[in-house]
């Protein structure tokens, strides 16, 4: 059986700038892995070219031994590839409950002449889409369930990062690329950013999560399966004790000069 | 319930207070069209502002008053049709008012149609003019032209309206913002030029002697009888436009509240979160241009066999400012609100005919007044309440 998703070779050009050269990765069913790398290493493009927000320059991307490489970012969720942004992209002037319900949207795409001549199919999908929505924040996620009908936008920092990560796991995806999501969180949020993902774990035992990280507690809450990333490629992969002590790493994170004195 | 849901008032001061209202909202429009020097207008209109700055600085009121009007859902929708139904018995000889009151019509519906656009998905279109004119020249020319009837050259005309701007939405919906709107631009320009150079449409003379409609042996050029009582000829186009513009109401709050809505919300306020939720953007803004444009050619074939002479200068830019004003000023994705701008921005001009000559810069005006200064418009948009919250 095929890995669930196979990066081969990637590279990733802007002109003159590669922000990806020749990178491979492979992600397996309900795996999580943590990302690591400095800034500029090319983590944010390689979850943009995985969710076909970038097309490949070279190499290709496979999910479930199918070629994905030039598949658009609305198949690819279809497809079952979610994803949370670096700066969260909710839709701030609708109700948390809307929020999720578009994330929703891939189970039969709704049409206006649907609408138009089957209202009462169409009102019973949106009210089974509100149902579930309900009932899946009600498996945790902090008091995201009563703040259901406020709008995202005056939800605070923490709570919108969580809503992006219900949102995305909102169909039931296979492949969850979460893009720095504890980034200016407090302590106490960083801890129920960490419980809200073990929790995840175990309710979808199947989903597999690519987790870019720069906040090393998170890490090491999740410290079995972590990558490092810089300039464009992967320079090693295995547990987050070994990853940090790698002479690779520490150049990366420290330049050549600190990793001699160390 | 929420802990501070307004509190109800007892079943018959409650239907008193929504039969006051309406009256008064009735009352409010008849004084308003009959309205015959700039004073009366101005006080008007100052009483209006009145009343709708007393509103908004008491949210609870008007949420009072929206909530009774729903619990007697029945008796104030039937009010208003019976009101509706007796109009053009109102007015009696002014059929100047049923003129008014026709275009108003018309005009809410192509407003309501660019909402789709404008309000729901922010998507800029000045292309108004050009669904509505392509939908005025195809029945026309369809009953001119090959002796097609009304009602079957009118679904003939959306038809060809729709597929037409099924070409070009295609194109232009890729493009975003300034763009988009530019493009759109373009396409009005570019259907107006053509009206007024194609020969077989009449060039700048446009196209005169558009049959008149008839139902069922009755045509729609003669006085309307009933019950014994006879209404001028107006009040049959009276009645079309008002059956069209309430389909459009019931289209526009059923899509208003579907998952479709949901959609064009997701492309307003963020497109690319929107894709990354699996929405196929291009597609879903193609279709609200497509739900526009089938409603803007509907109006447009029966503005054409309304007066049953058209020309290029009925559909130029101007227009599409004017619909576009009326959407911005009512409240965008706000039906009410649509409703309520269609009628000022339609109604007040007539009565205001000093500045006739600067009335698109008028418009500009307005809208970047509104723009700065309240751009959700006089009613702004609603959440979605699911069962809960109601």
């Amino acid at each position: 059986m095929s890995p669930l998703l196979q990066v081969e070779g990637v590279a990733m050009h802007f002109g003159g700038l590669v922000a990806l050269d020749h990178l491979d990765l492979t992600v397996a069913r309900g795996e999580l892995v943590s990302i690591i790398g400095p800034n500029g290493s090319g983590k944010s493009t390689l979850f943009n070219v995985i969710s076909g927000f970038y097309s490949a320059t070279r190499g290709r991307v496979m999910l479930d031994g199918e070629d994905i490489t030039r598949a658009s970012a609305h198949r690819l969720r279809d497809k079952g590839i979610a994803r949370t942004f670096q700066s969260s992209r909710l839709f701030l002037d609708l109700s948390v409950l809307d929020n999720i319900i578009i994330g929703m949207h891939t189970e039969k795409p709704p049409t206006v002449l649907g609408v138009l001549f089957r209202p009462a199919n169409a009102g019973r999908e949106l009210n089974d889409c509100a149902r579930r929505a309900e009932a899946l924040l009600g498996e945790g996620f902090g008091t995201l369930y009563e703040q259901r009908h406020r709008p995202a936008g005056t939800l605070a920092q923490a709570d919108r990062r969580r809503l992006e990560i219900v949102r995305a796991i909102a169909r039931g995806p296979k492949l969850l690329l979460l893009d720095e999501p504890s980034v200016g969180m407090a302590e106490a949020e960083t801890q129920g950013f960490i419980d809200d993902i073990a929790r995840l774990r175990v309710n979808f035992p199947d989903l597999a999560i690519a987790l870019i990280e720069h906040d090393m507690r998170v890490v090491e809450a999740f410290p079995d399966n972590v990558i490092c990333i810089d300039q464009g490629r992967v320079i090693v992969r295995g547990d987050f004790s070994a990853v940090r002590k790698h002479a690779l790493v520490q150049e990366a994170y420290l330049g050549k000069a600190a990793h001699a004195d160390a | 319930m929420e802990p501070d849901a307004p509190k109800r008032p007892g079943k018959g001061a409650a239907i008193i207070l929504t039969l006051f209202f309406q009256i008064t909202v009735a009352l409010f429009i008849y004084a308003l069209l009959k309205a015959e020097n700039a004073v009366v207008v101005a006080l008007l209109l100052a009483s209006l502002g009145a009343s709708f700055w007393t509103v908004s600085r008491n949210p609870a009121a008007l949420d009072q008053l929206a909530a009774t009007l729903r619990q007697h859902r029945a008796m104030a929708l039937s009010l208003t049709l019976l009101i509706l139904l007796a109009v053009p018995l109102l007015v009696g000889s002014d059929v100047y008012i049923l003129h008014l009151l026709i275009l108003a019509q018309l005009y809410a519906v192509l407003a309501l149609a660019l909402n789709f656009q404008l309000g729901s998905a922010n998507i800029p279109n000045f292309a108004t003019s050009a669904s509505y004119g392509i939908g005025a020249y195809a029945s026309a020319l369809l009953a001119t032209g090959l002796g097609i009837g009304f009602w079957l050259a009118v679904p003939a005309a959306v038809l060809i309206a729709t597929l037409l701007c099924l070409a070009v939405g295609l194109l232009a919906m890729r493009a975003r913002d300034t763009h988009l709107a530019l493009v759109t631009i373009a396409f009005a320009v570019v259907v107006h030029q053509l009206l007024n150079t194609l020969a077989w449409t009449g060039g700048a003379n446009g196209l005169s002697g558009i049959p008149v409609p008839t139902l069922f042996g009755h045509s729609f050029a003669d006085p309307l009888r009933a019950l014994g009582i006879r209404l001028p000829s107006q009040a049959n186009f009276y009645y079309l436009s008002a059956a069209l513009l309430a389909v459009m109401i019931l289209a526009a709050r059923r899509l208003q509240a579907s998952r479709v809505g949901l959609a064009w919300n997701a492309i307003r306020a963020d497109e690319i979160a929107a894709r990354a939720q699996g929405i196929d953007v291009t597609r879903y803004k193609v279709t609200a241009y497509l739900a526009d444009a089938a409603f803007a050619a509907l109006a447009g074939a029966i503005y054409a066999a309304y007066i049953s002479y058209i020309s290029p200068e009925n559909f130029t830019f101007l227009l599409s400012v004017t619909i576009m004003t009326m959407v911005i000023v009512g409240g965008m994705d706000n039906i009410a609100g649509v409703l309520i701008g269609a009628f000022l921005i339609t109604v007040l001009p007539e009565k205001l005919r000093l500045f006739s000559d600067y009335r698109l810069f008028i418009f500009a005006a307005i809208v970047i007044a509104f723009l700065l200064i309240r751009p959700q418009g006089l009613f702004p948009k609603r959440l979605r309440a699911y069962g809960a919250a109601a």
